[in-house]
């Protein structure tokens, strides 16, 4: 669905993208993972053709960037960093406003509008000026008004940055609601525990393309593999039988946790588990050992510093 | 071009502008200056006193007594200043629409709408044009009543509308809207405040300032080769200027270079 061949941009000399080659397949929520400054913006302006590539080509739904832009504007929805609503006018308004720039039917319209509105619980303040609006309720207003017109791509920039954590689960659900009806949606965020949730691959960049993969993949080639495991009634004989485990690279004790650290934690956490049970163990958790794609994010990044 | 999306555009700009009161004050206030105020401030001292000879005017019209003289040198100067009501009127529209929108980050999601650059920058301009034309349809209506109603008793005949008024309002009017716009469009990518935006904006009022001293210092007769000559020279500002501001409203220059 998206496909960049070497996309590049300079501004005065500086290159704020460099030579980005990688695909996005339909369907697929795709993050763009990267510190300020590495090109994440920038990337999804050009691929929403608001500013042309310096070199290199990308392609939107089939249409190359910068060539048929009016047709790549028309399958796509922006929801950029600030949500840029009209503050004096009213929700619905707002939504209406955008449709009609996007062509859509009236019939078809005024069932988005009020579905969207619906779906973020906003339906009831429809009238009210945006301006009067929470943080919160003026970012679901503006990833209402990216998706008036059923975009097949959806770029969403920095989704929940500014919500509170309740309105952020909404946003996330919302997205994962998308997913379901087969849109492609390229997310940039800063949020790597959101990115681990909801995207099925991520990019990290630095102006230049780091890694690719899942968030998993990602996981288990950049991070330390650690998994957490809370036992009820820990002692050494958990504790010999875990380190003996085949794969178990170390392991240290915090109270009742253990920390193992692994190469390869999804062939060895099943192992580890049925050693704790056969030596009498209770377990409460098991959970993926401190922020695992955080952890391979910073060692990848603090890596590759411009 | 899709006119349909140029109106949408246009539409919501004055919708977005009626709910700012500073401009909403402004719109209604001024004509009702213009219309009222001015002309009996005008015209009225002329109606009851006698006026001598020696005072006229340079540009009061041969073949009429001294006091109608005096007054339809004066009516002449009142549809004169109505050239200003275009030259500010969009500038304040404008700049709420063009820097307000830059600094508020609104346009953006605008550019990624599948509109032209030429769509986007005519929606805008006529956001501010038309009001700017009806208030000074508007206000130059309330003058044309007021005056002829003072001035019937003197003449016996309506002096309003004449051909200077006419081609103030319907030819001088919406081009200097236009060139006000072009100034406005131009500004907004270099300064980042409304009101500095508005207040620099304000050189759209320099040909008429100059036309309107040259009337008044005796050196212009308005007879219709001159406002022809004044027509054609506004034409060119215009194109001059509206070429700059498309230049300048570009989605490329909108996101990488206006300040």
């Amino acid at each position: 669905m998206i496909r960049l061949e070497g996309l590049t941009r300079r501004f005065n000399g500086r290159t704020a993208v460099d030579g980005l080659t990688f695909r996005v397949r339909e369907g697929e929520i795709f993050g763009l993972l990267g510190p300020n400054g590495a090109g994440k913006t920038t990337t999804v302006r050009m691929l929403c053709c608001l500013i042309r590539p310096s070199e290199g080509r990308a392609f939107v739904g089939g249409y190359e960037v910068g060539r048929e832009a009016m047709k790549i504007r028309e399958i796509v929805g922006l929801l950029p960093e600030s949500p840029g609503l009209y503050g004096e006018l009213s929700a619905y308004r707002n939504l209406d406003f955008y449709a009609r720039l996007y062509g859509v039917p009236k019939q078809r319209r005024e069932e988005n509008i009020e579905r969207f509105l619906k779906m973020m619980d906003l339906w009831d303040r429809r009238n009210d000026p945006v301006g009067s609006f929470s943080k919160g309720m003026q970012q679901k207003i503006a990833i209402a008004r990216s998706m008036v017109h059923d975009p097949k791509v959806l770029f969403l920039d920095e989704p929940t940055a500014a919500l509170a954590p309740d309105s952020a689960k909404v946003v996330r659900d919302f997205i994962l609601e998308l997913k379901h009806e087969k849109r492609t949606i390229f997310i940039c965020t800063h949020n790597l525990y959101e990115a681990e949730r909801i995207c099925d691959r991520v990019a990290i960049i630095n102006t230049k393309l780091i890694t690719l993969g899942s968030p998993s993949q990602l996981q288990r080639e950049f991070g330390s593999g650690k998994t957490e495991v809370q036992i009820k009634n820990l002692g050494s004989r958990i504790l010999h039988a875990v380190k003996k485990v085949k794969g178990v690279l170390k392991v240290e004790v915090s109270g009742n946790k253990l920390l193992i650290q692994s190469k390869d934690p999804e062939t060895v956490n099943p192992r580890v588990v049925e050693a704790i049970v056969k030596n009498g163990g209770k377990i409460l958790y098991v959970t993926r050992g401190a922020h695992g794609l955080e952890e391979a994010y910073l060692k990848l990044v603090g890596k590759n510093e411009v | 071009m899709r006119f349909d999306r140029v109106w949408e555009i246009a539409k919501k700009d004055m919708a977005s502008v009626r709910r700012h009161r500073y401009v909403l004050y402004g719109l209604v206030v001024m004509p009702l200056i213009f219309a009222i105020v001015v002309p009996m401030i005008t015209i009225l001292p002329f109606l009851s006193a006698e006026v001598a000879g020696d005072n006229l005017p340079p540009f009061a019209p041969p073949g009429f007594s001294v006091k109608q003289a005096t007054i339809l040198a004066m009516v002449s100067l009142l549809s004169l200043i109505f050239m200003f009501i275009p030259a500010f009127v969009p500038s304040v529209i404008a700049s709420y629409t063009f820097v307000g929108e830059k600094i508020n980050k609104q346009l953006e999601p605008l550019l990624a709408t599948p509109t032209t650059d030429s769509e986007l920058l005519l929606g805008k301009a006529l956001g501010a044009f038309l009001p700017a034309v009806g208030v000074t349809f508007a206000s130059f209506t309330g003058m044309v009543i007021l005056v002829d109603l003072l001035t019937l008793p003197i003449f016996g005949y309506p002096v309003l509308p004449d051909l200077l008024s006419l081609v103030i309002l319907f030819v001088y009017c919406p081009l200097i809207a236009i060139l006000s716009v072009s100034v406005s469009v131009f500004i907004s990518s270099k300064v980042n405040d409304v009101r500095a935006a508005t207040q620099l904006s304000g050189v759209s009022v320099l040909p008429v300032l100059g036309f309107y001293f040259l009337f008044l210092g005796g050196l212009l007769k308005l007879d219709w080769v001159e406002l022809a000559l004044f027509a054609a020279l506004l034409v060119l500002i215009d194109a001059g200027l509206f070429y700059l501001s498309k230049m300048t409203f570009q989605r490329e220059e909108i996101l990488t270079k206006w300040k």
